[in-house]
């Protein structure tokens, strides 16, 4: 016989009683969000529970949360985290059961924990940094340098945003008046298209990379938004080892995503990001500068020392002319007077040795003479002592044959004539 | 990147003008040389910065 059967209504009762009785009290529950939408202010989740090994979730519910607790709720949320709730993060909840005759079963939402969600996502993070680093591609992107003339950029972008616009108006102008070439590689900048779409940009700045010489990817300021899509390993392995200096400028004020870790240089707004860029110009200016005013004071200084340099050479030159001519003429002076005074001793030595001379000379001619006259007197004497007339006086006689004197008779023969000389008179004889 | 472009070139040519300056390395007419490479320098570096591609086309092709 059949039981009498229920309402559905009644069935469904029968649940909600027995559901309120078990559960008397809200429980905490760790899930992981596979969508989250809000409508009308009201929060509507789905939970899931991922095994390990399979994609394939072992537990799934739906949860929501009305409008007066969600009203509070978000904000706690989103100010902890920095986000808005989304898919794919994990996140603990206090629920109650509800089931509702004509709604059927869900949980309702009555507080939620941020920190729950936030040890989360620091964890994954922490995993990606690991990766990173055990790859050894964390820092790379730091050893390059962003160049001096960082004029091409490639910039990633929303086409739409707010972001790149303000972008490139700044640069434009600039109030150095610096030029800029920036080229726009469109991608969406939150949710889950991040990853896809900047690596898909990259790899088309990379295949033409000789045109550029930095990365930008920058999104607008505004509300806090979701920006789970920049904590990737692909992403971040794409820009680390992407070979241009990435800056990156995705507007967190909080916990640096991992992008902005590993990129070269992270500021914060894209502001900041063409402020940089007009710094670094800057910068290079200014060395261009200093380099030039290094050269003029260099030079004008050299011009200066030459000219010096010229200048005392030929002030010098008059006074050692100058010098030089007096110290000749001083010569020249010296050697004249030199002159006239050996001349003028020279011929008075001269002169007193032709005085001396002449002085000299009457004495030894005197002397002379007399010397003579004494030697002629003296010769005259003894010639006059040998004079035959005195012979002749003393009585002696001279007897000469032939005119010649005889000294020997032998050399007489009878019969010669010869003459005998005496004093008084002459004997004229015949030898016998 | 790894290599140097051509005004990163330039401003290394730059300072090497200046070091030898202020160790007085150069005379006169070698001072005179540098200085208007220097001045040609100086311009291509800074008319980098402050034109457009197309003004530095027209200026080259001016020269």
């Amino acid at each position: 016989m059949p039981q009498k059967a229920l309402t559905l209504y009644e069935l469904n009762s029968l649940v909600r009683e027995v559901i309120e009785s078990t559960f008397d009290h809200a429980y905490w529950v760790e899930a992981e969000l596979s969508e989250a939408r809000e409508v009308r202010g009201h929060c509507y989740m789905e939970l899931i529970q991922k095994d390990l090994f399979s994609p394939t979730p072992v537990a799934r519910a739906s949860a929501k949360c009305w409008k007066t607790s969600w009203s509070k709720l978000r904000p706690k949320f989103e100010s902890v985290t920095g986000q808005p709730l989304h898919a794919g993060m994990k996140v603990l909840l206090l629920v109650e059961p509800n089931f509702h005759e004509a709604f059927g079963f869900s949980w309702i939402v009555q507080d939620i924990d941020p920190t729950y969600t936030m040890g989360d996502m620091a964890r994954k993070r922490q995993e990606i940094i690991h990766q990173l680093k055990a790859e050894g591609v964390f820092d790379i992107q730091k050893e390059l340098q962003i160049p001096s003339f960082a004029q091409r950029l490639a910039v990633i972008s929303s086409e739409n945003a707010a972001g790149y616009g303000d972008f490139c108006s700044q640069l434009e102008h600039n109030d150095y008046g610096f030029k800029f070439y920036p080229t726009l590689f469109p991608a969406i900048m939150q949710g889950e298209q991040v990853e896809p779409t900047i690596i898909a940009s990259l790899n088309q700045i990379n295949r033409q990379i000789h045109r550029f010489d930095v990365v930008v990817i920058i999104r607008g300021g505004g509300a806090t938004a979701d920006m789970s899509g920049f904590d990737t390993l692909a992403l971040a392995e794409n820009v680390a080892n992407f070979p241009l200096p990435v800056i990156t400028g995705i507007g967190h004020d909080r916990d640096e995503s991992v992008l902005d870790m590993i990129s070269n240089t992270r500021v914060k707004t894209p502001t900041a990001a063409a402020a940089l860029l007009i710094d670094n110009l800057a910068n290079v200016w200014k060395h261009i500068e200093n380099l030039q005013n290094s050269i003029t004071t260099q030079v004008t200084q050299h011009m200066i020392q030459e000219q010096s340099r010229l200048d005392r050479c030929s002030e010098r030159i008059p006074l050692l002319f100058s010098m030089v001519k007096t110290r000749q003429e001083a010569r020249l002076e010296r050697l004249s007077s030199q002159i006239t005074n050996n001349t003028k001793s020279h011929l008075s030595a001269q002169q007193q040795r032709l005085l001396l001379i002449t002085t000299g000379i009457r004495p030894l001619i005197e002397r002379g003479m007399l010397n003579e006259r004494h030697r002629l007197d003296q010769l005259s004497i003894r010639l006059n002592a040998v004079d035959p007339k005195l012979l002749l006086k003393r009585g002696y006689s001279i007897t000469t044959l032939q005119g010649k004197t005889v000294r020997d008779p032998s050399q007489l023969q009878p019969g010669d004539e010869i003459e005998t000389r005496l004093e008084h008179g002459t004997i004229h004889s015949i030898v016998k | 990147m790894a290599t140097e472009t051509k005004y990163e070139n330039a401003i290394r040519q730059l300072e090497d003008i200046v070091e030898k300056l202020e160790n007085n390395e150069l005379d006169i007419d070698e001072m005179s040389k540098q200085l208007k490479k220097a001045q040609q320098l100086i311009k291509l570096c800074k008319d980098r910065l402050t034109k457009t591609d197309a003004e530095i086309q027209k200026i080259l092709s001016d020269e």
